[in-house]
């Protein structure tokens, strides 16, 4: 009898532990622990003014706090009825882009690659592979760059609200901005050529991939839910989306019409890859890599093409737009019931309220991504365990690791939740 | 947040430790937290290489493999107590390095996770069935709440600037500065309009400066991350907020949010 316990994952967000016991060449137990501390943030939203949902949800994550203020903002909106102007959705877009950009590059840079290059972080491959390194770099201030210049600070940005923009960019920042997105553009291409090159482990466990879809468009923040061929409705998730609560783990997992899915980059590319810009998709062409895609080893390419395609639509966004001062729309208070989704670095989040007369937070809900994965990481470990389980420990480690690493959990992110009913 | 300077004044003896030719030992972890301020620290992207050239970065499993990382000089420290877990961790940190720096306004003042501090039970939970998991659950708090710390770098996110600064007088062996001045010195100096005179809840008044105002020059008023002046005068700027039709529990509940478990009990009432 086998018995792992990997205490405190190095190289992911937040706190999770893996228990794992293999008797007799049987997985016995397989269970994925986030251990991160509770920090019920949909109980601290309760009572909560509507316009403050977004300083509040944004502290769930840091590498995420545009995704969450950015989907706070929309399901309010949705429950107060307001509508915004293009160039609100049109900024909203560029700073969920800029911030997708950074996390991806923060992620397969500094996260995922020193696994495939044998070192034990990016920092001690400063030396050997310095060029890489300093792109990563480039390219994570480049994302931050956005963030800061549309949002007013790269983490926990401050200029987003109900309504519009407390403060829009002037034309020259965004002059610059498209100057920085030219100049980084080859070392995106450089990344998604590394990301296509690198030696996957051959793991297939297909599954269902969830994204929000729009036709004709590499969907960001709306759109139908898809997988494979089914569509669904943003506001009926709750009839498709359940959330249960395992003894072993301080996070939630999330199924889909009972079974396990996927979501993330790797199930965005596979359900839209049509719509990626024309340089991603060249680079998804170039390498031995099928799409559609059911090796979750390969949501790390999966997120250097979106770096490459985010560029381009950051690029079309900024030939768009003709900022202007614009006052933010005026709220008028009445009670509601909001739910938006937007794809975000690591998958679809949710976010859903409830809102009194007075405009104060009755009910909140928020789904994380990596919460609607770990069942789906936590089967993959348990397929792909058999594969790895005659080698050394130390290279069977690894190989698990890799593969949790490859899902770029924030387990910040799934464990913020509320305590819920056990029945 | 008044005893910081004392704290530094007692301090100055540490800050010896770059007597030797031999780079500092750092640490960077996290407990509980959003993972901001470890990014951050990252997110210094001209400066990083440099800054892992300057110091011996022996612990930071945000993105190393963990090693016996033995005695550490300084470790900064991510985060609040939330868990037993984070009791654990913060302890056996504690005891291996030197000086702990309490990096962000989670492990400063608590930040937004220990508002939990002062909502009811029944906000947050339904149904207590998960006896083993509850047991787990640690009252939110800053982490001197359970070990010393010797510095503090505070905000939510802490402010880039101040790290590396912080890091440069380190390992130069100067005594970081400390910094008093409220958030309206850079406000003004940024050329803001003011929210007050809007009549809007904005607390740079009584909140510490050096983060060059970066909310109110982004649109947004002052929610007071970086905790209180050493001279903060709460009852006067609750009435003021008060003169401008703001009602008390909002402002109480506006102050609370990020540092409630640092203000005088009196305020917060």
């Amino acid at each position: 009898m086998t018995v792992i316990k990997l205490n405190h994952i190095t190289k992911i967000e937040g706190h999770a532990s893996l228990n794992l016991s293999i008797k007799n060449g049987k997985v016995e137990v397989c269970e994925l622990q986030a251990v991160e501390g509770s920090r019920y943030f949909e109980g601290l939203l309760k009572g909560r003014r509507y316009f403050e949902a977004s300083e509040i949800s944004s502290r769930i994550c840091g590498i995420c706090s545009c995704a969450h203020t950015v989907t706070a903002i929309q399901a309010i909106e949705n429950a107060l009825g307001v509508d915004v102007s293009e160039q609100t959705g049109l900024l909203r877009e560029l700073v969920t882009i800029g911030e997708r950009i950074r996390s991806h590059a923060t992620h397969i840079y500094f996260l995922a690659l020193p696994d495939y290059l044998g070192y034990e972080s990016a920092l001690s491959m400063a030396e050997k592979y310095k060029n890489e390194l300093s792109r990563a770099l480039k390219i994570i201030k480049m994302g931050n760059g956005i963030v800061k210049v549309v949002g007013g600070r790269d983490l926990h940005p401050v200029s987003l609200t109900v309504g519009g923009f407390l403060k829009v960019p002037s034309e020259e920042e965004l002059k610059e901005i498209r100057k920085e997105l030219e100049l980084i553009k080859e070392g995106t291409i450089l990344t998604g050529k590394l990301f296509g090159r690198l030696e996957y482990p051959e793991f297939v466990n297909k599954t269902e991939y969830f994204s929000l879809v729009k036709r004709e468009e590499y969907a960001t923040l709306n759109g139908d839910m898809v997988s494979g061929s089914k569509r669904y409705k943003q506001e009926e998730y709750s009839k498709y989306l359940k959330e249960y609560h395992e003894k072993y783990s301080t996070a939630n997992f999330v199924v889909k019409e009972g079974r396990s899915y996927m979501v993330g980059a790797l199930a965005r590319v596979n359900n839209s890859y049509k719509s990626l810009s024309s340089d991603a998709r060249k680079i998804l062409k170039s390498f031995k890599i099928e799409f559609p895609n059911y090796n979750p080893f390969v949501n790390n390419f999966a997120q250097a093409v979106e770096i490459v395609h985010f560029v381009d639509r950051a690029l079309d966004i900024c030939d768009l737009l003709k900022v202007k001062e614009e006052p933010v729309k005026k709220v008028r208070l009445r009670e509601g019931h909001g739910i938006s989704a937007v794809e975000v670095p690591r998958g679809t989040l949710w976010h859903e309220y409830k809102l009194d007369s007075k405009g104060r937070i009755t009910y909140a809900n928020i789904i994380t991504p990596t919460t609607q994965n770990l069942r789906n990481l936590q089967d993959d470990i348990r397929a792909y365990l058999p594969s790895v389980m005659k080698l050394s420990k130390e290279k069977m480690i690894l190989e698990i690791e890799k593969l949790i690493r490859s899902y770029d959990p924030c387990f910040s992110c799934s464990t913020h939740f509320l305590k819920v009913n056990f029945v | 947040m008044g005893s910081i300077l004392a704290r530094m004044g007692l301090c100055l003896g540490m800050m010896r430790l770059r007597m030797t030719e031999d780079k500092l030992k750092v640490g960077f972890y996290n407990i509980t937290g959003c993972a901001g301020c470890l990014l951050s620290v990252l997110f210094n992207e001209d400066d990083l290489l440099h800054v892992a050239k300057i110091i011996d970065i022996k612990a930071f499993p945000f993105i190393k493999e963990k090693k016996n990382d033995g005695e550490l000089d300084v470790v900064f420290m991510e985060g609040l107590v939330a868990s037993n877990d984070d009791v654990k961790v913060l302890k056996e940190v504690r005891k291996k390095t030197k000086v702990l720096v309490a990096l962000g306004a989670c492990a400063c003042t608590g930040c937004i996770p220990a508002f939990r501090n002062f909502i009811q039970k029944e906000n947050y939970e339904r149904k207590v069935f998960l006896r083993k998991l509850e047991l787990r659950d640690q009252k939110p708090v800053p982490i001197d709440k359970h070990v010393k710390v010797e510095y503090y770098i505070p905000g939510c996110p802490p402010d880039k600037n101040e790290i590396l600064t912080f890091i440069k007088d380190i390992v130069l062996g100067k005594k970081p500065r400390g910094y008093d001045k409220p958030v309206c010195f850079e406000c003004r100096l940024n050329k803001n309009t003011c929210f007050l005179d809007k009549k809007e809840l904005c607390l740079g008044p009584i909140t510490n400066g050096n983060c060059n105002s970066v909310c109110i020059n982004g649109g947004l008023v002052c929610w007071g991350c970086r905790g209180a002046t050493p001279d903060a005068n709460f009852e006067t700027m609750i009435s003021l907020l008060k003169e401008k039709g703001i009602k008390a529990k909002d402002i109480k509940d506006r102050m609370k949010t990020f540092v409630g478990l640092k203000l005088p009990k009196e305020v917060i009432r």
